[in-house]
């Protein structure tokens, strides 16, 4: 037994972490936050696709590197924010694969070299996320219907259409999408809702996509877990820090022990967020049977727990927590913003529980 | 990673599995409720299941064979306590003689302590208790004012302990005594000490579960042999520390694996019910049981840095607290959700008798106290994983 990345993926996460450092530390998401209309710097995310990240759920023929790399790749991302489509899109690649298929063969190509923004439109429940009704269809060549809360739908070049019939991939028309953004809590964190009446192209029927769509959930869940785990070290770790600068009452604040609890706790959480999260990336890498059972823990888990440890940063350093111009915010939102999203808290919840079988062993 | 069991670990797990089928012959939980049984009997169980496990080679799995032991790795440890949990095995009472004695005299005491002690502990023909608390050191331990006075050879021991566990029944006691009063940690010497002799005075400690499982000893001019100190004179506060890391590892699995039988038996109950089938519930028990895997998913990964030799990091703390604020959420929530029945004594009619919920439930404070208080974690973790500051 051993818990520890292989190297491969050690040297991947190093050479991340170095990149996002050199290219994308937090106050350049901040940037792309503040100033960037589409949310993501587009030369970054094609650097992304040249370097091999967006294809890493693939299967390991096409060059994917395994779930486990997935999810110490989006930990990193969380470290800074990271904004952009990255982690939808890389689940779409994986669709793409699963359709099959020439049409699909070529977009996945286009978007796992980073060329073009391809995202799943599945949800049209506003007030649920978890919902898999649909009733966008798929008929004579066009697709219709409405879906809400795409992630960078507004953004992508094509978008893969959850319908009655299977899953269809509709290319941005000419005119643009039909799109109304939808704009959440995390401003580095884009969605529209949008209503298609365009052509399209079926790549697999609605029996084999049922199959492909619940993989691809699976996987979502887990790298918003594994964001949500990144958010959480960076907020504890910076919120740290600063209790050991700030001096009040004539001694670092770090030393008082009402501090030191809160951020005892704050470790207590992150730590055991990582532990489920990289418990659930082993099970879904190496296709164990009860890989949908430990993502939803993971995921159940992070939401909570990251909201708790981003919070607790805020509060850590006091009133200028609350400024725009300290980062903890950054963190607070995506993690609130993803606790509702890529399998929710509640539905999470839910799935464990159903699906609850003591795993002893 | 690999979070996989070995091909001889789950050999191992499988035999122990085919041995408890055979050898337990009833639930712990069943032993409780049978009328014939009181305090004293109870610990007759639990002594003949040691023996069992003892002939089978279940016990001192860490110790080396040539004392006994199976010498097993930390990974086939962890198994065992699990799957004595997970099929609600008598507990050894002996095992803090087993789990601290024991290794300290492997390690740090003489050939003749380890013979004169060692089978006897495995046998449970003595059972040991532990000398460490005291009513004004519990968790700042290095404050103990027990002393050890020369006496010739020997010394007088004069103070008194508390949380003495099984201390009733107990027949030996390895004791932290002062034998300077002046220097905190290196004036400190491990002594052990038979109980029935004059001086000794156990007292059993009612608890707030009204057994007496815990007692409290008075030592008025007690006699220590020269020859019953482990190491040297002044090494019992390393000692003792060292003997306290062995605990890493073994544990691992196994507060996940009790409270999963506990939550199964919680859902059996509200299955039972119908009460399950309500929205708010399944939302308390979904989080229980989300908890509860994380814990397993902590206790994962920490034996998976023992099994490798990996130096400690800041899991043993966050294990620690973990474990033990979360038997408080689940046996608080637990009964909660059980309605009336879930406030019956688990002798009441009517009661569920698969766990004994009051008993877990004020036991669940217990956790949170002993063994490095949730506060005392929380500074370690502030202190050593975090490094924030002194005042």
């Amino acid at each position: 037994m051993h818990f520890e990345l292989n190297e491969d993926q050690a040297l991947l996460k190093s050479s991340t972490r170095e990149l996002l450092e050199s290219e994308s530390p937090i106050a350049e998401s901040r940037t792309v936050m503040e100033d960037n209309p589409d949310g993501f710097a587009k030369d970054l995310h094609a650097q992304l696709g040249e370097l091999g990240y967006l294809g890493i759920l693939q299967t390991e023929d096409a060059g994917g590197m395994g779930a486990i790399a997935f999810a110490a790749v989006l930990a990193e991302m969380g470290r800074v924010a990271f904004p952009g489509p990255y982690m939808d899109v890389a689940v779409a690649v994986r669709v793409l694969e699963d359709c099959g298929g020439d049409t699909a063969a070529k977009w996945q190509q286009a978007a796992a070299s980073g060329e073009k923004i391809v995202v799943l439109a599945r949800g049209e429940n506003m007030t649920n996320a978890d919902d898999t009704n649909v009733a966008a269809t798929f008929a004579d060549g066009r697709v219709t219907g409405r879906k809400v809360f795409v992630p960078f739908g507004a953004q992508a070049d094509a978008l893969l259409v959850d319908t009655v019939q299977g899953i269809a991939l509709v290319e941005r028309p000419d005119a643009g999408w039909n799109a109304t953004e939808q704009t959440t809590l995390d401003h580095s964190q884009r969605f529209a809702a949008i209503d298609f009446d365009d052509a399209g192209e079926l790549l697999c029927d609605a029996s084999k996509g049922t199959q492909v769509l619940a993989d691809a959930a699976r996987r979502a869940t887990l790298g918003a877990s594994a964001v949500m785990l990144g958010c959480m070290e960076s907020a504890l770790e910076s919120g740290v820090a600063y209790t050991k600068e700030r001096e009040a009452f004539g001694a670092p604040i770090g030393s008082f022990q009402g501090l030191q609890h809160r951020a005892a706790d704050m470790l207590i959480k992150t730590e055991s967020t990582r532990s489920a999260v990289f418990r659930a990336a082993w099970a879904e890498e190496n296709g164990e049977p009860d890989a949908g059972y430990v993502v939803s823990v993971a995921k159940a888990w992070a939401g909570p727990s990251s909201r708790f440890v981003c919070g607790q940063s805020i509060q850590l350093l006091g009133g200028v927590g609350y400024t725009w111009e300290y980062d903890q915010h950054m963190w607070l939102k995506r993690a609130k913003t993803f606790e509702s999203f890529y399998g929710s808290t509640r539905a999470s919840t839910e799935n464990v529980l159903a699906s609850s079988t003591h795993l002893n062993s | 990673m690999d979070l996989r069991l070995s091909p001889d670990a789950v050999k191992f797990r499988d035999e122990l599995r085919a041995w408890l089928d055979e050898n337990l012959e009833r639930p712990y939980t069943e032993e409780l409720l049978d009328p014939k049984h009181d305090e004293d009997s109870l610990v007759e169980v639990r002594r003949n299941f040691q023996r069992k496990l003892n002939d089978a080679g279940y016990l001192g799995m860490g110790w080396p064979t040539e004392w006994g032991g199976r010498g097993a790795t930390a990974v086939e440890e962890a198994l065992l306590r699990a799957e004595l949990a997970i099929a609600d095995a008598p507990q050894s009472p002996n095992s803090l003689g087993i789990g601290l004695c024991g290794p300290a005299l492997i390690h740090h005491g003489t050939e003749e302590q380890r013979q004169r002690f060692l089978p006897a502990m495995l046998s449970c023909d003595e059972i040991w208790c532990q000398g460490f608390s005291e009513p004004g050191a519990g968790s700042d331990l290095a404050g103990i004012r027990t002393r050890a006075e020369p006496d010739g050879d020997d010394f007088r021991i004069h103070g008194q302990k508390v949380w003495t566990t099984l201390g009733p029944w107990s027949d030996w006691i390895f004791v932290l005594a002062r034998t300077d009063m002046e220097d905190r940690y290196g004036g400190i010497t491990f002594f052990l000490m038979p109980i029935d002799q004059p001086g000794v005075e156990m007292r059993p400690l009612k608890q707030i579960s009204g057994e007496s499982e815990f007692g409290e000893v008075f030592f008025d001019n007690a006699l220590a042999k020269r020859e019953h100190i482990v190491g040297k004179l002044g090494e019992g506060w390393r000692i003792a520390m060292t003997v306290l890391g062995f605990e890493r590892g073994g544990s691992t699995l196994l507060p996940s694996a009790e409270y999963g039988r506990q939550i199964d038996c919680l859902v059996d109950a509200l299955s039972a019910s119908g009460e399950i089938e309500r929205a708010d519930v399944r939302e308390k028990v979904g989080a229980l049981i989300v908890e509860n895997e994380v814990l397993r998913a902590n206790g994962m990964r920490t034996l998976a840095s023992v099994a490798q030799d990996l130096p400690p990091g800041p899991e043993s703390s966050i294990d620690k607290i973990f474990w033990s604020e979360y038997h408080q959420r689940l046996t608080d929530t637990a009964i909660e959700l059980m309605g009336p029945q879930g406030q019956l004594l688990v002798t009441s009619p009517g009661a569920r008798k698969d766990v004994d919920w009051m008993y877990e439930y004020l036991w669940s404070r217990a956790g949170t106290i002993y063994s490095g208080s949730s506060e005392i974690q929380r500074n370690i973790i502030a202190k050593r994983v975090l490094q924030m500051p002194t005042k």
